[in-house]
């Protein structure tokens, strides 16, 4: 703990996870007085059994909900500014959104704009502070989550906003809808919130009760995505990997954006790529780096990475190191069982030479960007696969 | 780690900590629209003169000039419902709490009135009756130890009607809790030992109780390994700050734990002992927490063994066979109390017997045992204890604690 | 049209139906209990005349009440009808009610689960949750119970166990 400088922590979001946790939702919504709301779901990506599922566990409860499972990579701030006259009109006084990634965005956004009704959604400004409470909203992430659902940052039409208010008052996994649609996107859950959850443990700003939530994360991922991927059946598993996102989420709304986060983030804006895969790739890199230049707390990766056995037979100095080829194993533990669907470089992503560069002009507008420029020249063709 | 078949885990408040934390009052309260606060505090902690601090760190960006000083030891609705006429009266939009656990409770009362415009505070008693947000409220704890700045719930006495109302809502929660050095830098070393060892019965009692689940967990290792280095340190060197700020910290997480995987026997039969007895509630956590590890052994070794590495290190834990993990904790935690007694010059009792009151006298003696047994039967705690709990086992467990002996674990009655 | 649906819930009548037989059969052992067991019945003695309470689900039931009357214990129903109910034991869905009245998950582990709400004053709901405890014990074979309960009474007398279990079972089917 770093007892010099004042330090802030707050997580907004309650988490139900396990067996029968949509069926608790009439209850939790009562609690957070709503009697109203409207679903926000990405209906082709969780498909048509997620939402009939979410629907049915309102079952015997009596109430109404209503239904847009719209939502697209493309949903764009026009549409939210459609669905926010209709959620005036019709009074909706809370959010379900139902998947991972663009549901979850498209709900804080279009939650903000119903809350603060805004005559024009279309010109939200992401500066723009936030100074009050919005409606509730409750994320139930499902197959293809990246952990921003439990974040405090929603991203459309390419713009970030960011607010504490933002984020969810209730995280819903339930392992009905943990399974992912294969081991790939099982993976980019995982990763995405591997990546996250490492970034902010080890970052140089620490408090406890951050690294509460990143070590849970760290933890879980490695006990629990070999096997997520490996048997897709295996609902438990799955189930540990949705948690693991939902806490990396927490963990990051409290962290400054990472150098993984920012990768993630800008291959998936222009290119779609999951974040998942592109943190996967970048990860040793940046932590090599790190390791080198002895910048972060490489050596507190080391215990929820490797368990409690391990981490005491190790001597405190061999640790950061230790932590790296740990974490370079369990990637290559992935790769075997997924092969080229889980890419080394960007050129087993097909990525082609010029969208690269598209990238590289993004990158160039952040502060981190000259660093984060030779990492993606480094990914392009997969220096380790030379090395190695 | 654990992935309980089903969980649920719930801190909505902001944590602001460090050794100048309260200057951040000013910017958390406009930040959320406030701008006169009711700062409601006791006797005792403006008698030490924290309240000054408070005040002054606060300056005048914002008008924190009304305080209540004379919230009573014991939560009271008559006080409640005085504090909150006395905020309606001069418009305030905020409250600030300072000190310990009635102090909060107090808060709470008062911001249910206030918000919901209550006549009658028993119709917001129970589960569920508070639907909304309530006013902003920031906790600022003057103890290490209860984390009652993290817990949703509160208790006010009806002195009148001998009424105890109890109320439970996510919405009591605090909206901020700021974890400051100077709140506790004067707390005399005994005191400081006791409610050190009362955060710490929150972490384990939460690692080892039925609701734990992933999140409570890492909140429970990292609050443990903190108070076991850092309560002796701030015991010895009360005036040592970063002690002072690691103990505040460490009692707020063990709070987050506990109030979302809750507690068992310690807590009840500590509770029983403290209203028969009138003893501090942090000395009987201390005394009784290694009794709850050993009568709950047989159901938890495991978990209660991976306690070890965060309170001993590594060498000991390797040092240690895995099947006697469990029972090296339980020896740590009898050795941080026999160094607490030691530091203390012997106010921080070891044992039931050792607890005396002002003029000397044994403030809990042995034939006072069966009522605290028969007391503890009407105590929720026993509902999270992993094995169960009857007025024998309560007994027994009693009998062994006030003597100071190790509890004769083949006596445990297993089911 | 619009691109908002609404969609109004549906029913779950078959979980509705099972779980309102277990209250019904559980409320009508209760009062079997009292009278049979001496424990439930100390139990019963220390609460207040008139006392009430209920176990049911959320959001819209099923319920059953059980209450004291003249030092009686009563099943009442499945409404309290108007009476005061001092402790309610509300299971936080209809689903989770399944569960537990179907012995997928038992009391312990419901409560492990935050699966309940109780409501009321903490000793009254103690007693309750005592004496559901032993009632238990009389109803389920021992492999289930011991499952249901913290600590499986192995220390029950024979006579009790067995001699009380008829006798519960007996009344509960007779409402007697």
């Amino acid at each position: 703990m770093n007892s010099a400088a004042v330090f802030a922590f707050t997580c907004p979001v309650k988490t139900n996870s396990g067996n029968k946790a949509l069926e608790n939702l009439p209850v939790e919504l009562a609690g957070l007085n709503a009697v109203n709301p409207l679903v926000v779901a990405n209906a082709r990506a969780v498909g048509s059994k997620a939402v009939r599922t979410l629907m049915g566990a309102f079952g015997d409860s009596g109430m109404t909900l209503g239904l847009f499972e719209g939502v697209t990579e493309a949903t764009d701030l026009g549409v939210v500014d459609h669905l926010k006259n209709i959620c005036l009109e019709k009074k909706y006084d809370a959010f379900i959104a139902l998947g991972g990634g663009k549901a979850a965005d498209v709900a804080k956004v279009l939650n903000l704009a119903v809350s603060l009704k805004t005559p024009d959604a279309r010109r939200l400004l992401p500066e723009a502070p936030v100074r009050k409470r919005l409606l509730p909203l409750v994320v139930v992430p499902a197959a293809g989550a990246d952990g921003l659902e439990t974040s405090q940052l929603a991203c459309l039409s390419r713009m970030v906003f960011s607010s504490e208010w933002l984020a969810p008052a209730l995280a819903v996994l339930d392992p009905r809808l943990a399974r992912a649609k294969n081991g790939i996107q099982m993976a980019a859950t995982g990763l995405a919130a591997l990546g996250r959850a490492v970034e902010s443990h080890i970052s140089a700003d620490q408090n406890p009760f951050r690294k509460a939530y990143s070590f849970a994360a760290i933890r879980f991922v490695r006990e629990n995505l070999l096997s997520a991927v490996a048997d897709p059946g295996n609902r438990k598993a799955a189930l540990a990997v949705l948690n693991s996102a939902a806490m990396s989420g927490c963990a990051f709304s409290n962290a400054a954006s990472g150098r993984l986060h920012k990768l993630g983030q800008v291959f998936y804006d222009l290119l779609g790529i999951p974040q998942g895969v592109i943190m996967g790739m970048g990860l040793p890199l940046v932590l090599e780096d790190a390791l080198r230049e002895g910048r972060y707390d490489l050596a507190a990766l080391f215990q929820p990475l490797a368990g409690d056995d391990a981490f005491a037979q190790t001597p405190a100095e061999k640790r950061p190191e230790a932590a790296l080829v740990l974490l370079n194993r369990f990637l290559e533990d992935l790769r075997s069982v997924l092969g080229k669907e889980l890419p080394k470089s960007l050129r087993e992503a097909g990525v082609p030479g010029y969208r690269k560069e598209e990238i590289l002009d993004v990158l160039g507008q952040d502060e981190d960007g000259p660093y984060l420029r030779g990492v993606v020249e480094r990914m392009a063709d997969g220096e380790r696969e030379r090395k190695g | 780690m654990l992935l309980p078949d089903y969980y649920e885990f719930c801190c909505r408040v902001k944590i602001v900590a460090g050794h100048d934390a309260l200057e951040k009052i000013p910017d958390l309260l406009i930040e959320r629209g406030a701008k006169k606060p009711l700062v409601i505090t006791d006797k005792g902690v403006a008698g030490a003169g924290l309240t000054d601090i408070v005040s002054r760190a606060i300056g005048d960006r914002v008008d924190a000039g009304l305080i209540a000083d004379d919230v009573p030891p014991d939560s009271d609705l008559r006080v409640v419902n005085r504090l909150a006429r006395l905020y309606r009266d001069n418009a305030c939009d905020a409250i600030i709490a300072v000190g310990g656990g009635s102090v909060m409770d107090t808060a709470k009362g008062i911001n249910i009135v206030v918000s919901e415009n209550a006549e009658d505070l028993m119709a917001f008693s129970g589960v569920g009756a508070l639907k909304r947000p309530l006013k902003p409220l920031i906790a600022i704890p003057t103890t290490a130890g209860t984390g009652s700045e993290v817990t949703q719930v509160a208790v006010i006495k009806d002195h009148e009607k001998h009424l105890k109302m109890a109320f439970g809502s996510y919405f009591l929660l605090p909206d901020i809790a700021i974890l400051d050095s100077r709140m506790t830098l004067t707390m005399p070393p005994f005191i400081t030992a006791m409610t050190g060892m009362d955060a710490m019965s929150h972490a384990v009692e939460a690692y080892y109780c039925l609701q734990k689940n992933p999140l409570s967990d890492a909140h429970s290792l990292a609050a443990v390994g903190m108070i076991y280095r850092y309560l002796p340190l701030a015991v010895k060197n009360p005036e040592d700050r970063d002690s002072r700020l690691a103990m505040a910290v460490a009692a707020c997480l063990a709070g987050i734990a506990f109030s979302n995987s809750m507690v068992g026997l310690v807590h009840n039969l500590g509770h029983a002992t403290g209203s028969v007895c009138g003893v501090p509630h942090g000395l009987c956590m201390a005394i009784l927490l290694p009794y709850g590890l050993e009568y709950n052994l047989h159901k938890r070794a495991n978990v209660m063994a991976e306690l070890l590495l965060p309170i001993a290190g590594e060498q000991v834990y390797l040092a240690t066979p895995p099947e006697q993990r469990a029972q090296k904790v339980v020896s740590l935690i009898r050795g941080l109390n026999e160094n607490l007694h030691a530091i203390t010059g012997g106010r921080h009792a070891r044992c039931l017997q050792e607890i005396k009151d002002r003029e000397g006298k044994p403030s809990v003696p042995r034939d006072i045992l069966p009522q605290i047994a028969s007391a503890a039967l009407l105590d929720g705690a026993s509902i999270y204890n992993p094995e169960d709990t009857d007025y024998e086992d309560n007994r027994m467990v009693l009998e062994a604690a006030w003597e100071g002996k190790p509890l004769d674990r083949t006596r445990v009655k297993k089911g | 049209m619009s691109i908002i649906k609404d969609v109004q819930s549906g029913k779950k009548p078959l979980k509705r139906a099972y779980v309102a037989i277990f209250l019904w059969f559980t409320g009508r052992a209760i009062q079997a209990a009292a009278k049979v067991d001496r424990e439930v019945k100390k139990e019963f003695e220390k609460l207040p005349e008139n006392f009430t309470f209920s176990l049911g689900c959320l959001p819209d039931g099923p319920w059953m009440v059980v209450g004291r009357e003249k030092g009686v214990v009563k099943y009442l129903g499945g409404d309290s009808r108007g009476r005061p109910v001092q402790v309610r034991l509300a299971i936080k869905s209809l689903d989770a009610g399944f569960l537990i009245l179907s012995f997928q998950e038992s009391t312990t582990l419901a409560t492990a689960r935050n699966r309940l709400i109780t409501d009321g004053e903490i000793p009254y709901a103690l007693a309750i949750i005592r004496i559901l405890d032993i009632v238990e014990v009389y109803l389920l074979p021992k492999l289930i119970a011991s499952l249901a309960v913290k600590r499986y009474p192995s220390w029950w007398t024979p006579a009790r166990k067995f001699g009380g279990r008829i006798g519960v079972y007996t009344r509960t089917l007779l409402g007697i």
